[in-house]
């Protein structure tokens, strides 16, 4: 019926974007999200989730211009699963192993700063009608 | 720097309910979250994603004895990924191919179906493993 995701995170490495056939930008990047906590054993703990976030139409080139690696950004969007399984999507690498990512299209993404740059200037505010309904089926034919 | 996820769907059958060798009670459900919109070929499109949650603690037990095959619910929790890689953690389907899923980790569930009402469970923190929620 429904879902979301809402993610705080540092891009992982600067945006890339392109334009589908029909000129709509798409940019894409990965973000890290990192959570720390305290085991029974009392020893600091740590993990980092990394997400493959993609931004369609005029958020798409704010994205380009504004952000870079280690930016950091808030990001509210929905899971761009496999349509075969309803699961992540499993993908072969060159050496021959599998691999799965999280694919999140994004809907909102708000410049939170960044470390040390000045991006926080960037006109992070697009709107919801900027992402076309059937985004996760179209980006599916990016080459990445 | 953190990631929260929300869903509302059904379940795709009856929960589990498991203890562990420390007698915290567990419930893995499996919830499907289907979405419907309109193409720009004004045709109708469909989605469905599938969510292996793990329910944790008291809010567990609920689970297990309120929620069965076709409930809806409210889920709010986190994606629990693979350590090694932060993506999703790859197992072995019955024909040997590699599959993934969406594992989420619940903070929060809430009974939104019709049968037997709209009890919620919030559960608190200490109910969760500090392994399992951070």
């Amino acid at each position: 019926m429904y879902h979301k995701v809402v993610l705080v995170g540092n891009l992982g490495r600067d945006p890339e974007m392109r334009y589908m056939q029909d000129g709509t930008p798409v940019t894409n990047f990965s973000i890290a999200t990192n959570e720390k906590w305290t085991g029974q054993d009392g020893e600091q703990k740590e993990r980092t989730v990394w997400w493959r976030v993609s931004v369609w139409r005029k958020q798409a080139e704010a994205c380009n211009q504004y952000l870079n690696s280690g930016s950091q950004v808030l990001i509210e969007g929905r899971i761009r699963p496999d349509p075969e399984t309803g699961g992540p999507k499993v993908f072969t690498r060159n050496d021959g192993t599998s691999g799965a990512s999280y694919e999140v299209t994004a809907q909102v993404v708000r410049f939170l700063g960044g470390r040390g740059d000045a991006s926080a200037a960037g006109p992070g505010t697009p709107r919801d009608e900027d992402v076309p309904p059937e985004a996760s089926i179209e980006e599916d034919a990016i080459p990445f | 720097m953190r990631q929260t996820i929300f869903l509302a769907g059904n379940l795709g059958r009856d929960p589990e309910l498991r203890y562990t060798p420390n007698g915290t009670a567990m419930s893995r459900l499996s919830v499907a979250t289907n979405e419907k919109w309109s193409g720009q070929d004004g045709q109708l499109q469909e989605r469905t994603i599938w969510w292996r949650v793990s329910v944790w603690g008291k809010q567990a037990e609920n689970v297990s004895q309120y929620l069965k095959k076709g409930s809806q619910v409210f889920i709010e929790g986190r994606m629990d990924s693979d350590p090694e890689t932060g993506g999703p953690r790859l197992w072995k389907g019955s024909d040997g191919s590699d599959r993934a899923s969406y594992e989420i980790i619940a903070r929060v569930v809430k009974f939104t179906g019709q049968r037997g009402g709209g009890a919620s469970f919030e559960p608190s923190d200490k109910d969760i493993p500090p392994e399992a929620f951070f």
